[in-house]
């Protein structure tokens, strides 16, 4: 069964479920453990809440500026040292190139050894009060060998009157030099890495500011996504109850969160929805059945009164009474009281809360009844009701009570709109649709305008005054004719009338072959 | 007593008209019957009756045309409407247009006798 919307019936909605039919008591006790299973399970899930995900982000949003400010913190606390070490390391390395500077000139002028010795013990003691420091920054053999050259100047230094004077002031130079390349090459790295180190305080702060950027626009989209997304599904859901279909909403995640109490309250809310909508559903067939039952009460007059008049006159006769016109009298209270059988056995046969059955039908059957079920509806409205029967009516596949449920919904719909001397005519066809046998009810009524025959088949929707009608019918029997696998559309031209059709889907099971539900009439 | 009052009697089911021509025949009334609103209107055109029992309800013509062309046929007429369920409103309808009385089927002949029999005394009074 392809599921196509149909062309002329735009805005299909799903249907309210078959079951509402049978059951007057309410939903099943499946429905209801189903409802049941559906909220615990939607209550039983991990909680991962949107206010868990916001508090999530906005700390990831204080951490992170938090973490790296500390880190600055640390680094310039780094840097601070370095620098004081440097002073430090300059100064030690100054006294170095001021002790060359007076040795130099010792060398060249005899003058200023005591200066040049003064000045190396003023770096020996640098070195030996911030033995640590010193240790630390330039390492363990780089410190030793630095002293070494530092002891060994000063003790060269100290010789008052060296043998080999050459080989004394090439020692001499060899320390002095190696002295200060290396006060100077720490120095050096260490200014760089001071340099480095603040380069990095310069930026680092800058990257994490895009990093951050970035990740605050991530986490919103993200959150932001995700919110939408749930949106979308609940619009979706209450888009779908309010096209009548009352399933409760079932977890689609592993997690729970503030959605989860809505889809609960919403739950909650379309159980009692559907509580309604069933009470609804059956004072609608009550309402239907009334009217019924009161055209037929009233049709019940007729042969009523006819025996009652035959019979008083029976019961007066003083004999004088002709034998022949007795006889006609008895005939006619016979008659009269099968007129009156017919009748009711007609009603039985729809209002009765028969197990709705599928099955092979007759349409002719089917048809007949219905409209002769109705015919004091129509009499009283001056209708005139044309049924056109084919030669041959294909069987189709369908259900009597609830079908006969749909034509009579049809029927008295058009009842509704046509003015006195209007026509009903009830027509069959194979052409419609392949596999499907379309019945035709057409009206001579005024036809309706597109927008409202959009909205014919929707739920409570009704052109009747308040009060009239609850605008069930047709939303019912589209519900009935799809659930056994055929369609109801709606044709109208405004001022020439209205036509439904039900089409029904042809079967091969011969119609009497399964057995039919309720009394069948006596004859026609 | 009735002094063969002329009676037209309106009502689409046979067997009534059949039973009631009988029966009013028995009291002395001189019975007309029609099974159809259309002849009874055109037969009133022509003549008058003393009495006129109408079905409200028929196929073709309303039992309210019928009481419209009995009142224009004489304004003595006594209309008795057969009403197949009592509505208020129908009721009011037709007293509002002149209908002198009532009887809702199911009914028995001695019934309608005894509204006929009111209607004749109404008519002697003039």
């Amino acid at each position: 069964m392809p599921d196509k919307e149909s062309a002329s019936a735009p805005g299909y909605h799903a249907p309210p479920s078959i079951d509402a039919f049978r059951t007057s008591e309410g939903s099943s006790r499946q429905d209801e453990e189903f409802k049941d299973a559906a909220d615990r399970a939607l209550k039983e899930r991990p909680s991962f809440s949107i206010r868990t995900r916001l508090i999530l982000a906005f700390s990831i949003f204080f951490l992170l500026p938090l973490v790296i400010t500390l880190w600055s913190m640390h680094v310039l606390a780094n840097v601070n040292e370095k620098i004081l070490f440097l002073e430090l390391a300059d100064d030690y390395k100054v006294e170095i190139q001021q002790a060359r500077r007076f040795e130099k000139n010792y060398l060249l002028y005899g003058t200023n050894l005591d200066d040049a010795r003064e000045h190396a013990q003023a770096a020996q003691r640098l070195s030996m009060e911030n033995e640590e420091q010193f240790r630390s920054v330039v390492g363990e053999s780089s410190l030793r060998t630095m002293n070494e050259h530092l002891s060994a100047y000063l003790r060269l230094l100290d010789e008052a009157d060296p043998a080999d004077r050459d080989q004394w002031e090439s020692q001499l130079r060899e320390h002095g030099s190696a002295m200060f390349k290396l006060a100077q090459d720490f120095v050096i790295k260490e200014r760089n890495e001071v340099e480095g180190m603040l380069d990095l305080t310069r930026r680092v702060p800058f990257v994490f500011l895009v990093v951050l950027f970035v990740l605050m626009i991530l986490v919103v989209t993200f959150l932001a996504r995700h919110i939408m997304k749930s949106l979308n599904r609940f619009m979706g859901y209450t888009q779908r109850i309010g096209s009548g279909d009352f399933s409760p909403i079932t977890p689609t995640r592993g997690y729970r969160d503030e959605f989860t109490d809505l889809a609960l309250n919403i739950n909650r809310m379309v159980r009692e929805l559907d509580k309604h909508h069933r009470i609804l559903l059956e004072s609608h067939k009550l309402r239907a059945m009334g009217t019924l039952v009161a055209g037929v009460a009233h049709e019940l007059n007729n042969p009523m009164n006819n025996i009652l008049l035959t019979a008083s006159l029976l019961q007066e006769d003083d004999g004088s009474m002709e034998e022949s016109d007795r006889q006609e009298m008895l005939q006619d209270l016979v008659a009269q009281a099968e007129r009156t059988k017919r009748i009711v056995a007609n009603l039985l046969n729809f209002a009765r809360q028969s197990e709705t059955k599928v099955e092979g039908l007759d349409m002719r059957d089917l048809i007949k009844d219905i409209t002769r079920l109705l015919k004091n509806q129509i009499r009283i409205k001056k209708v005139r009701l044309r049924v056109a029967f084919p030669e041959e009516l294909p069987t189709v596949h369908g259900d009597r009570q609830l079908l006969g449920q749909v034509f009579t919904n049809l029927i008295l719909n058009a009842l509704d709109v046509l003015p006195e001397k209007g026509e009903i005519v009830i027509s069959f066809d194979t052409e419609h649709r392949e596999g499907f046998l379309a019945v035709n009810v057409a009206d001579s009524g005024p036809g309706m305008p597109g927008h409202i025959m959009s909205r014919v088949f929707d739920p409570f929707f009704t052109t009747k005054p308040k009060g009239k009608g609850t605008g069930l019918g047709l939303s019912v029997s589209r519900g009935i004719v799809r659930k056994l696998g055929g369609y109801l559309l709606v044709e109208s031209q405004l001022g020439i009338g209205t036509v439904f059709t039900v089409l029904l889907p042809i079967t091969t099971i011969p119609s009497d072959i399964s057995s039919r539900v309720g009394a069948s009439d006596g004859g026609n | 007593m009735e002094e063969n009052l002329k009676v037209m009697l309106v009502d689409d089911e046979e067997i009534v008209c059949k039973r009631l021509k009988t029966a009013l025949e028995k009291y002395g009334y001189a019975v007309d019957v029609f099974q159809s609103g259309v002849p009874a209107i055109e037969r009133l055109k022509e003549e008058q009756y003393d009495i006129v029992v109408t079905d409200i309800r028929m196929d073709d013509a309303d039992g309210l045309d019928v009481l419209a062309a009995a009142r224009k046929s004489s304004p003595r007429t006594k209309i008795i409407m057969i009403t197949g369920y009592a509505t208020a409103e129908v009721a009011r309808e037709a007293q509002v247009k002149g209908a002198f009385a009532f009887i809702a089927k199911p009914f028995r002949p001695k019934e309608l006798h005894a509204l006929l029999e009111k209607a004749a005394r109404g008519l002697k009074k003039g």
